[in-house]
């Protein structure tokens, strides 16, 4: 487990450095990470320009799903795509070997392989969003509900991470042939998709895959105070379910990519 | 410490045949042919030893070398490694192997060497004392100076292989697979890294397998070869074996004062090459010194040179399946 | 050089196109999981309007409209901004520039040759509305649907032509993906993407209807959902046309000027 930590902590500054690198970037990657979050809360705005309450959520209520909503893609933006773009760069350069040769997991080299810590821009921004939410509500959250909302959204970033996994499997599925071209075409292509599809894929997934409700609106519900017991048995229930099935998709896919069934 | 018994590799490959409809159809049904990448094949490697998989592309080298790293998993027959399964890829085992994929880097692109080698360190597991030990001794075998601090962006193709072959070492292992290390490689650069290898292996006694369509390689670092074809074993054994049974002839150059008829020649050998001042001829060992005695005599002969026939003809015979070497293979290299 | 030859021509590329968007399975997957925005807003508005209607638009309506929306959008999208970019990156540009047909050309026939499987995505689309909503859902006027089919294809060169300025200037920056994605954010908002523009308070409004983004996705919807009268209808795709000429104008400066520093640079 400490050796997990000390990896995780040697893969993070790895990710800052060459962030560093680039510097330039990262204020721009910022501003525009900042920009998409406006585009998230324009529809918002705007319905409640003309009404008071959508769907029994008020104005500041409503911002709050928002808020969890950004921060979960400031996870899945910062953390899970950039790796899931390196995988498939190294599946196309062939160079996935070498991290299957590593005596160390290979779902946790691939996982933690490359952050993009600007989008923890984000991170901010949800902030940002709670706080005028709950100015706009008149009131402060009690300490309870931020521990519950805290706990609910780790638990649903357990849950995305899972996804994640599963859509990293796709990867072995559409590359599990040696036939060089094959993977060469198939991921030129893939690198042709602007992060724009991606974040279309992800608002997909979180929607239709797993209920948008239980990865946003649960820790949002919380944060405004209304949890039971049960809720928060079945956000940490489906998170272990789904975490441990992910994983198990992992091995399999591997396995066919190392050819283990065939 | 290396063993494979009737290895076989199949794989599936989508067919994909040229043409829209073609196209469209495979959208919704898959046509699959079955490819033969490694059909047959056993051999042992013991400890220390330094073999090399020859053939061409497609024979099958690269296929085993994977299979053994366990990096596939075979379709039928086994590989052991450690007197273990390499598909497994037990932590142990993967500590003590490496493998090197020519052109294909490990290395961090954007960062400096030294971050990878420090990364392999924390993933080895490989103590302070022994990653700085180790450190300075590829320092001093591969010449790396300050390349380990510069961005791998920024070295030339040589000097990046230099750091690559040192971040394979860091932890010492003690097999070192080589998939063609030396392709794309200037002749400076190959001399350079079959140098290291051959140094490296005699110091550390290293096992080490590595596959590769340049001759030179197998010269200059493998007593042994193992020759692949269309995914079975031709050859097995020492290479001046392997020239012997396939082109046993000599090659005997000419150079002439003046220059001389074709008749005057014939009786002499097979005519290779035949111009102005230069005659290359193909004598069977047994006639070598009645030819030489009689071209001394006849002929106006400037200078000579008796030569074995270059071993990328005798690799090209083998392959074209046209050779004395695959019938005349031992019992051991028998699929 | 005959028309004939030319045509042959722009028909190879056409089919590199074509074959390249049903070669592989994962991208036809990948492609479809980008235009999913509609589905996500169906169910937001769906949840507005359970309440009532909202600016005019009913429950049923709503669904209509991001139905279109989905519609448009697939047979409009272009990713040409991308792979100007990658080109310009790892010199294929230079290839290109040696074949006897214009980049530019190449480019649009290229785009031209994904279409069919996108057609094919949205006639299916097409049909599902029709099958949900019944045929009021869809504009009654076979004028309007005249107009229709100008409108999109207006829309669909609009954003090739947004696409081929922005990955041009691709020879001026390192990379002009960042700009492709802050104007994709202004499409999403400005466009009726999200949400239909008559929504926006007035005097938003007023300067929406100034900004390309509208005329990309939203003049096609409206058009097709039946929510414009003849006389709208027809301002509205004028305007596109001209919007369209303006940007045929900024790419044919953009390309030329780009171009030139490209060959002085040494590609």
């Amino acid at each position: 487990m400490a050796r997990y930590f000390q990896l995780l902590l040697a893969q993070l500054r790895l990710s800052l450095l060459v962030s560093a690198q680039y510097r330039v970037d990262f204020f721009v990657d910022g501003a525009i990470e900042v920009l998409w979050t406006t585009t998230a809360l324009a529809p918002l705005l705007v319905v409640f320009g003309l009404r008071t309450t959508v769907a029994g959520w008020s104005f500041g209520e409503a911002l709050v799903v928002v808020g969890f909503f950004t921060l979960l893609q400031a996870l899945l933006e910062g953390v899970m795509n950039p790796s899931f773009v390196a995988i498939v760069e190294h599946v196309r350069r062939g160079t996935l070997d070498y991290v299957l040769l590593l005596p160390a997991d290979a779902q946790f080299m691939v996982s933690t392989g490359r952050f993009h810590l600007w989008r923890s821009v984000n991170m901010v921004t949800g902030c940002g969003i709670f706080v005028f939410a709950f100015h706009e509500l008149g009131r402060r959250p009690t300490v309870t509900s931020v521990l519950m909302g805290m706990l609910l959204f780790a638990a649903a970033a357990v849950l995305l991470h899972a996804i994640w996994t599963l859509a990293m499997c796709s990867v072995f599925f559409a590359v599990k042939t040696e036939n060089i071209t094959d993977v060469l075409s198939a991921t030129l292509d893939a690198g042709r998709w602007p992060s724009a599809v991606f974040r279309g894929a992800t608002r997909l997934v979180l929607t239709f895959v797993v209920p948008l409700g239980l990865m946003t609106t649960l820790p949002a519900s919380a944060l405004l105070g209304h949890f039971d017991g049960r809720m928060v048995g079945a956000a940490l229930g489906e998170a272990v379910v789904l975490s441990a099935i992910a994983r198990l998709a992992w091995r399999r896919s591997l396995a066919r990519y190392t050819s283990a069934s065939s | 410490m290396i063993a494979v018994r009737n290895l076989r590799k199949h794989y599936r490959v989508t067919k994909r045949p040229p043409g829209m409809v073609a196209a469209l159809r495979s959208l919704f049904h898959r046509r699959y042919e079955l490819v033969k990448a490694v059909d047959g094949v056993s051999f042992d490697i013991a400890k220390g030893e330094r073999v090399a998989l020859l053939g061409e592309n497609g024979a099958g080298k690269t296929t085993t070398l994977k299979v053994l790293s366990g990096l596939l998993h075979p379709t039928s027959g086994t590989a052991r490694v450690f007197d273990e399964d390499p598909a497994r890829r037990a932590r142990s085992s993967l500590r003590r192997i490496s493998l090197v994929l020519g052109q294909r880097q490990r290395l961090l692109w954007d960062l400096p060497p030294q971050e990878t080698f420090e990364l392999n360190r924390l993933v080895y597991e490989v103590p302070e004392a022994d990653f700085r030990a180790t450190l300075r001794e590829l320092d001093d075998l591969l010449e790396l100076g300050d390349l380990p601090r510069r961005p791998t962006r920024e070295l030339s193709l040589g000097e990046r292989m230099k750091c690559e072959l040192a971040a394979a070492l860091i932890h010492r292992p003690e097999i070192l697979f080589l998939d063609e290390p030396t392709i794309g490689l200037d002749v400076g650069m190959q001399l350079a890294v079959r140098g290291f290898l051959e140094r490296y292996g005699e110091q550390h006694g290293a096992t080490i397998l590595l596959t590769s369509h340049y001759m030179g390689d197998v010269v200059a670092l493998c007593p042994r070869v193992i020759v692949m074809n269309h995914g079975t074993i031709q050859y097995d054994g020492a290479l001046g074996e392997l020239t012997h049974r396939t082109r046993p002839e000599k090659l005997v150059v000419l150079h002439l004062e003046r220059s001389v008829d074709a008749r005057d020649l014939v009786a002499l050998g097979t005519l290779v090459a035949h111009r102005p001042l230069e005659v290359v001829l193909r004598v069977k060992p047994s006639e070598l010194k009645a030819v030489l005695a009689d071209a001394l005599i006849r002929l106006p002969i400037r200078d000579l040179s008796v030569q074995d026939p270059p071993l990328e003809e005798i690799m090209a015979e083998i392959f074209a399946g046209r050779s004395d070497g695959r019938r005349a293979a031992p019992a051991e290299g028998e699929s | 050089m005959s028309v004939g030859r030319e045509l042959l021509r722009l028909f190879a590329f056409i089919r590199i196109g074509a074959t390249g968007a049903v070669a592989y399975r994962t991208e036809a997957i990948v492609w479809v999981l980008s235009t999913t925005m509609p589905l996500i807003m169906i169910a937001f508005f769906g949840a507005v309007t359970r309440d009532g209607p909202i600016g005019g638009h009913s429950g049923a309506s709503v669904v209509g409209y991001f139905l279109a929306t989905f519609v448009v959008r697939s047979l409009t999208a272009s990713w040409v901004s991308w792979q100007i970019n990658l080109d310009i990156r790892d010199g294929t540009l230079a290839t290109r520039l040696l074949l006897p047909v214009h980049p530019l050309v190449a480019y649009t026939a290229e785009s031209i040759g994904s279409m069919p499987v996108r057609v094919l995505g949205s006639v299916v689309m097409g049909l599902v509305m029709l099958a949900l909503l019944g045929s009021h859902a869809l504009a009654q006027d076979p004028v309007i649907w005249a107009l229709w089919c100008a409108s999109i294809v207006l829309a669909w060169l609009l954003s090739l032509a947004v696409s081929v300025a922005i990955g041009a200037l691709a020879f001026f920056v390192d990379s002009s993906a960042k700009l492709m994605d802050a104007w994709l954010a202004g499409l999403f908002v400005f466009s009726g993407y999200l949400f239909p523009v008559d929504l926006f308070p007035a005097r938003v409004r007023a300067v929406v209807d100034w900004l390309p983004f509208r005329y990309q996705i939203g003049v096609p919807v409206e058009l097709m959902v039946g929510a414009l009268d003849r006389s709208t209808a027809l301002d509205l795709v004028l305007r596109q046309l001209g919007f369209v000429v303006l940007g045929a104008i900024t790419v044919r400066l953009v390309w030329q000027r780009g171009l030139a520093r490209y060959s002085a640079y040494g590609g």
